[in-house]
């Protein structure tokens, strides 16, 4: 089944293909460009930690940060590591998990077909031994002492400890020492089997390649996955925060900070990813550095060039960041509410509404422009169901109407909680 | 696409430079002022861009100039402070979405060259010629916050700490936003004197990547220019010891979790492009690949950290290894690490794992022309070299070369400063 998919906005289109193996293929080839990047993901990250098939009696709980162990694991193989692998083609391969997806990536300019094909094969080919796993236990437990010694990390993750009271958000993508030394190959094994079947995972690419190399690597070597029924542990969230405010003392110059409101979840991923494309642009009309807000909290140094927002969305949740360094969060926070609220009652000036949406439309335009971005939307959008020029007509369509609707269920001012990373 | 660089002369030491390629959506447009780092002087520089980027006399108000940028789809103005060598690199620039994506027909192109050209040289200065007081006060904490907050980021800590450590007293070793003791010192006046002085004296290099045309941000900048008077200096390479003097050994402490172990070497005599590119291909070799000797030595079979890599600055002919270990692996990591050069050093490496490491840094450099950045970045570093290399040409220049090359590069490889920054001893002894 082979779909395309156009943009009129853009000339530009991609194809869609689902393949009879079980897996969808979302292909872009770029004109002009020297490089093709390629995501091979799974609709699968850390916050999967209970779960069970049609077929399986019962929920299994697994320990936290098992997502980004086997992520490291499916590198090796009988015949070696992945890397080693890869050494032969030029290629530079990598992989992430976050809370939602794993995804196994390779860049190339020159000899895409044999990088491809070392892709589909390691990817669906685990290997787990209680050795191998042992060696993963010492890299990955100095992976998480990195991340527990850098401040911008302990600030994100303890937001989001604070913002949620049961959704497993709130764990760290990574795990702990302790709940990674759970981890055996039975159990690498079982979620393997889970979320790594190909019904379950998308690839997707752009850039420089032919669509024929990738169809023929696919025929050749991934095998039919029976379809499967994935049901995950359905969490009771509070609508509340769980606290109001969390610290934590690390070596930091200035105190970082971030400010999280907890959105109302959509039933739907769709209607989530739709969402933030609203929130990006609200967060914008808020505190974006056009306005007054913005300019105050600057000019009396309570924030300074490092202040950022960021919207995340996914199956279950939906919540905005603002973050940066601060001498007095709390003001911060304490302004940026007032502003939500003011904004509440007196509504958002067109003026405002109109220069951010139109910015939102060059920073959209500009996500198709490359490799990387191009495939990273493709996985997003296709585990979301949202086709992806959605997105670019949604910024270019949204109104001032349903700016002043999203307002009130993503920036409720009683759902807002504080992260603060200080030294001393 | 063959990527070539067109450069010209606008203005005495002032030179616009462009590459184009129509697969692009965007502009981008930097100018940078080159000027040698000098202890004193760092911070007075290094607040300079950032008062640029508060507003000009066109758009005096910060929210106005923000707004603008907005109906500009968006458009990116950025402040940039950076090293290159012995050199601190001032740079404003602009990116801004190419005219053919523009709802309304605007001519985003020469609108956003038009506004660079303003913010860099037109600042809203008063009747004294200072920036305003506020905007100076409150820049002056940033470059402040912009020096401590160094410590957020253990690794590039350790990495800057080494650095000074190793080359005490030159210039490479100052840090790009100078020092807390410098950096209180700035003042209205000294950030307008360092203005001037930048005006005056430092080569300008005017960059355009994009898919648009370039001739109309060149004309803007000539004619802006045209009313500056100059007399620039010129940037030379630096010249540093090429062997150690003796090994220097420092350990400090913080409040952290995880020991960062930075190694800094010297690398012998470089003259000719056949040995920088001999040095360039052993370092990839040596620990600059998830193939590479470290990463399969230091990570994978020793299983003793995260990272671990190489890492040769082609501007100082410095090498730098680093990596994050528990202290009581340190001693374990630092031996293995010098076993693994040792081997190299002894041309103990296979052809296969060469031609490997050629071919990935061949891939890294073509596919780093499909970014904007990677390509702006890829010219600015060029210029300031003094060469011209299109990435194509690189790539052959990395093709040709040998295993003897590698082996001679690594032969020129001294251990000079072993920096060590750990968790303090007590809680290390509590764990």
């Amino acid at each position: 089944m082979k779909e395309i998919k156009q943009s009129s906005r853009l000339g530009e289109q991609y194809t869609v293909i689902k393949h009879s193996s079980g897996l969808t293929l979302k292909l872009c080839p770029m004109e002009g460009y020297s490089s093709a990047y390629a995501l091979f993901a799974t609709n699968y990250g850390s916050v999967d930690n209970c779960f069970k098939t049609g077929e399986d009696p019962d929920f299994l709980r697994v320990p936290e940060g098992i997502a980004h162990f086997l992520e490291h694991k499916l590198f090796e193989s009988e015949e070696g590591d992945a890397f080693t692998r890869y050494a032969e083609t030029g290629a530079t391969a990598n992989a992430y998990t976050t809370f939602d997806r794993t995804a196994y990536l390779f860049s190339c300019s020159e000899n895409f077909a044999q990088s491809i094909d070392i892709l589909l094969d390691f990817v669906t080919k685990p290997y787990f031994t209680p050795a191998t796993v042992e060696k993963e236990q010492g890299i990955i437990g100095q992976e998480i002492k990195m991340y527990e010694d850098n401040p911008d990390a302990r600030v994100f993750f303890n937001l989001l400890a604070a913002m949620y009271h049961k959704n497993p958000v709130r764990i760290d993508i990574v795990g702990t020492v302790d709940s990674i030394a759970q981890i055996d190959a039975d159990i690498l094994y079982r979620c393997y089997r889970t979320f790594y079947n190909l019904n379950n995972m998308v690839l997707a690419i752009a850039g420089s390649f032919e669509v024929d190399t990738v169809l023929e690597a696919c025929d050749r070597i991934l095998k039919p996955a029976a379809p499967i029924e994935i049901l995950r542990e359905q969490v009771e969230e509070p609508k509340e925060v769980r606290e109001k405010r969390v610290e934590q003392h690390l070596p930091v110059a200035v105190p970082l900070f971030q400010i999280g409101f907890k959105g109302d979840a959509a039933p739907s991923p769709e209607e989530n990813m739709l969402g933030q494309v609203e929130d990006e642009i609200l967060m914008d009309i808020i505190a974006g550095e056009s306005t007054t807000l913005y300019r105050q909290l600057y000019d009396e140094g309570l924030i300074n060039a490092t202040f950022v927002g960021d919207a995340m969305a996914s199956r279950d949740y939906t919540l905005t960041v603002y973050g940066g360094e601060s001498r007095d969060p709390d003001e911060v926070c304490r302004r940026i509410v007032a502003e939500i609220q003011r904004l509440g009652s007196q509504g958002i000036d067109p003026d405002v509404f109109q220069r951010t949406k139109k910015a939102a439309y060059g920073r959209y335009v500009g996500m198709f422009g490359r490799v990387e971005s191009v495939a990273g939307l493709m996985v997003v959008t296709h585990f979301s169901g949202v086709e992806m020029y959605s997105l670019l007509d949604k910024v270019a369509s949204v109104t001032l109407e349903e700016m002043e609707r999203r307002l009130k269920g993503s920036f409720d001012t009683t759902r807002c909680a504080l992260s603060v990373v200080c030294g001393g | 696409m063959s990527y070539e660089m067109l450069r010209e002369p606008i203005g005495d030491g002032i030179y616009f430079s462009s590459v184009t390629d129509p697969k692009f959506k965007h502009n981008r447009l930097s100018v940078s002022f080159v000027l040698p780092l000098s202890r004193v002087g760092a911070s007075d520089n290094a607040v300079v861009p950032h008062l640029l980027r508060k507003g000009c006399r066109e758009c005096p108000d910060f929210s106005s100039l923000n707004a603008r940028l907005c109906q500009l789809y968006g458009a990116v103005l950025d402040a940039d402070v950076s090293k290159y060598g012995g050199y601190q690199l001032l740079e404003v620039s602009i990116r801004g979405l190419d005219n053919r994506y523009a709802l309304e027909g605007e001519d985003i192109v020469q609108q956003c060259a038009q506004l660079l050209a303003s913010v860099a040289l037109d600042p809203n200065l008063d009747e004294d010629g200072l920036f305003p007081a506020k905007d100076v006060e409150l820049e002056r904490q940033y470059v402040m916050d912009t020096i401590e907050s160094q410590i957020n980021d253990k690794r590039g800590y350790a990495l800057s700490r080494c650095m000074q450590v190793m080359c005490e007293g030159e210039p490479v070793a100052v840090r790009r936003y100078g020092y807390r003791d410098t950096a209180e010192k700035i003042s209205a006046r000294s950030a307008a004197e360092a203005y001037r002085n930048m005006l005056e004296v430092a080569p300008v290099e005017i960059l355009f990547t994009g898919s648009g045309s370039a001739d109309k941000a060149k004309e803007i900048f000539r004619r802006r220019f045209a009313g500056t008077r100059r007399s620039p200096g010129n940037y030379d390479p630096v010249r540093l010891r090429e062997t150690p003097g003796g090994l220097k050994e420092k350990t400090e402490e913080m409040d952290l979790s995880q020991g960062k172990l930075v190694m800094g070497f010297r690398t012998g005599s470089i003259t000719t492009q056949r040995q920088l590119y001999g040095a360039r291909v052993f370092a990839a070799l040596f620990g600059g690949t998830p193939f590479s000797k470290l990463f399969l030595n230091v990570r994978e079979r020793l299983s003793l950290c995260y990272y671990c890599a190489a890492r040769f600055d082609v501007a100082t002919r410095l090498l730098t290894v680093d990596s994050g270990v528990e202290t009581a692996n340190k001693q374990k990591a630092q031996d293995e690490i010098l076993a693994q050069l040792a081997a190299v050093q002894r041309g103990e490496f296979t052809d296969e794992e060469l031609a490997n490491t050629k071919l990935l840094m061949r891939g890294n450099v073509r596919t780093m022309t499909d970014s904007l950045s990677g390509l702006g970045g890829w010219y600015l570093t060029q210029i300031l070299r003094g060469q011209n290399l299109s990435p194509g040409e690189d790539a052959l220049q990395i093709e040709k070369v040998t295993r003897e090359d590698v082996i001679q590069a690594s032969g020129g490889v001294a251990l000079d400063t072993v920096y060590f920054l750990r968790g303090h001893s007590e809680q290390e002894a509590a764990k």
